[in-house]
């Protein structure tokens, strides 16, 4: 988390967390989100059906 | 005036990486644009749909459609832009380090590190594309979390694994046998047309498409304005997506991504060309304004491959073509194959597209690759078979298993309420036009 560099000086990969372990779990985290919330979309539309049957 | 060498030297050097920063700067802009033009075809597709949808079911075609574009850009982050870079030679390379995994330090901001960022956008944005594309066909009738697993699927994993063969100078289809798309007809097009076309046949016809006797009834769409004027949105967009066709090498002539030279000049003749070509060609067949802009799309699908090689009367002559056979060819597949493709899309994109693969190949052959074979009629066929095949098989499979599953097709009462009363919290048009599904507030029954 936070920067991974100190100086602009010769810095490349610049972004949050670069180098460390934290792009990866926020990574994991995207992945999940966008497996979830189409479970989550597919069981509202099944109870939506129901409701109006 | 006498003028110190070390200054010159100096003068030159700091001239050079001015230059140098330009070019850089400049490539970064020019797709930049592109993209931002891009979402231009999202914002056509989306009125497209809408309008070509029943009253009862447009929100819910609007929405499916956004979902695709949100859930494609993500997931071509995932494992899309890997894919294109992993997979030239066949299929993806798992020991490739080609950059483009996600937590890749080029997957990200990075000083060292211009063209991943905006490459990857626009390539996302040709991803949401192909999802617009098979959006459109199965309006009215799909479960929206069936559709985002499919739209997924193909938008980040099928026709970005078609580029990679048909759309990268690497690609096998180019260095074994030729080929030649510059506007993607095929990675594109075909691919994301014989999907939807493998889906269709799994997800059946809307209710009422087809009589007991097998004919077909015309399902009209609610808002033809909005649709027609959807197309034309979409046109402006394909200027993003061609501008998109074409390297920006910054200090030399542009190239396309098959290496071969080429100017911006060119692709607007035969851009243009086209447009008026396919409008030319709808017109003729059908007088209808929905498939006069459905031929403009048309003409440019019959002519993207070769927009950048055509003597413009050429491309007009295929345009005009393209934009005929689109509604033929729709006629024919409803006829055919029983299916209810709610925008003529296999037909416009997959038919008009391979048309223009396989017309390339009777007008354009001959033209240099360097050390790859040269265009030829032989390389086209053996694209266009492959891009139909990639479209389709996963598509067809992968809709097979959702139907098996559940989550293929809403159910028949759901259908014929309508998807907005069900799915969708708010109304398209609670103080205008009323959908038949929901009673006009305020409304008296007649005694």
């Amino acid at each position: 988390m936070g920067s991974p560099i100190d100086s602009w000086e010769g810095a490349t990969a610049y972004f949050t967390g670069a180098g460390g372990a934290t792009p990866g779990i926020f990574l994991a985290i995207a992945i999940i989100l966008c497996v979830g919330l189409i479970v989550h979309g597919a069981i509202t539309e099944e109870a939506a059906y129901k409701k109006h049957k | 005036m006498n003028t110190d060498p070390t200054d010159t030297v100096a003068a030159i050097a700091e001239l050079q990486q001015a230059m140098t920063w330009t070019t850089t700067v400049n490539m970064e802009v020019f797709y930049w644009w592109c993209t931002a033009l891009m979402f231009l075809i999202h914002a056509g597709f989306l009125g497209y749909e809408m309008g070509a949808s029943r009253m009862k079911n447009v929100l819910a075609s609007g929405m499916k459609n956004i979902l695709a574009f949100a859930f494609v850009i993500p997931t071509f982050f995932f494992f899309g832009w890997w894919i294109y870079l992993a997979s030239p030679g066949g299929l993806p390379d798992l020991s490739a380090e080609t950059g483009g995994a996600p937590w890749s330090d080029a997957m990200g901001p990075n000083l060292a590190d211009n063209a991943s960022g905006i490459f990857w956008a626009a390539f996302a944005l040709f991803g949401a594309t192909t999802a617009s594309i098979f959006s459109g066909a199965v309006i009215e009738r799909i479960k929206m979390s069936g559709f985002i697993i499919l739209a997924i699927l193909l938008g980040s994993a099928v026709w970005i694994l078609g580029a990679s063969w048909a759309w990268h100078g690497d690609g096998w289809l180019l260095t074994e046998f030729g080929w030649h798309d510059f506007g993607a007809a095929g990675a594109v097009h075909m691919v994301a047309a014989f999907f939807a076309f493998g889906v269709l046949l799994n997800l059946g016809p809307r209710i009422g498409k087809f009589n007991a006797d097998g004919s077909a009834n015309v399902l009209k769409p609610h808002n033809i304005p909005l649709a027609v004027f959807g197309l034309m949105v979409l046109f402006v967009g394909f200027f993003g997506f061609l501008g998109g066709c074409i390297i920006y090498m910054g200090s030399g002539q542009w190239v396309t991504i098959f290496g071969n030279p080429v100017t911006l000049s060119a692709v607007a003749f035969n851009t243009v060309m086209a447009f008026g070509g396919g409008i030319i060609g709808g017109w003729a067949v059908t007088r209808d304004p929905f498939w006069m802009m459905s031929g403009a799309l048309a003409g440019v699908f019959a002519t993207a491959s070769g927009l950048d090689l055509y003597w413009p009367p050429t491309t007009f002559v295929l345009a005009v073509a393209g934009g005929m056979l689109a509604p033929i060819g729709a006629a024919w597949l409803e006829k055919t194959f029983k299916i209810d493709d709610a925008v003529g899309a296999v037909s416009v994109h997959g038919i008009c597209g391979a048309f223009g693969v396989l017309a390339f190949g009777v007008v354009a052959s001959g033209y240099p690759n360097g050390d790859y074979p040269d265009t030829n009629f032989l390389g086209q066929l053996i694209g266009a078979i492959s891009m139909g095949l990639l479209g389709f098989i996963p598509g067809y499979g992968v809709s097979l298993l959702l139907k098996m599953a559940g989550l293929l097709r809403i159910p028949e009462h759901v259908e014929v309420l309508g998807m907005d009363a069900v799915e969708v919290p708010v109304d398209a048009y609670p103080e205008g036009m009323h959908s038949p599904a929901k009673p006009v507030p305020g409304a008296v029954p007649a005694e």
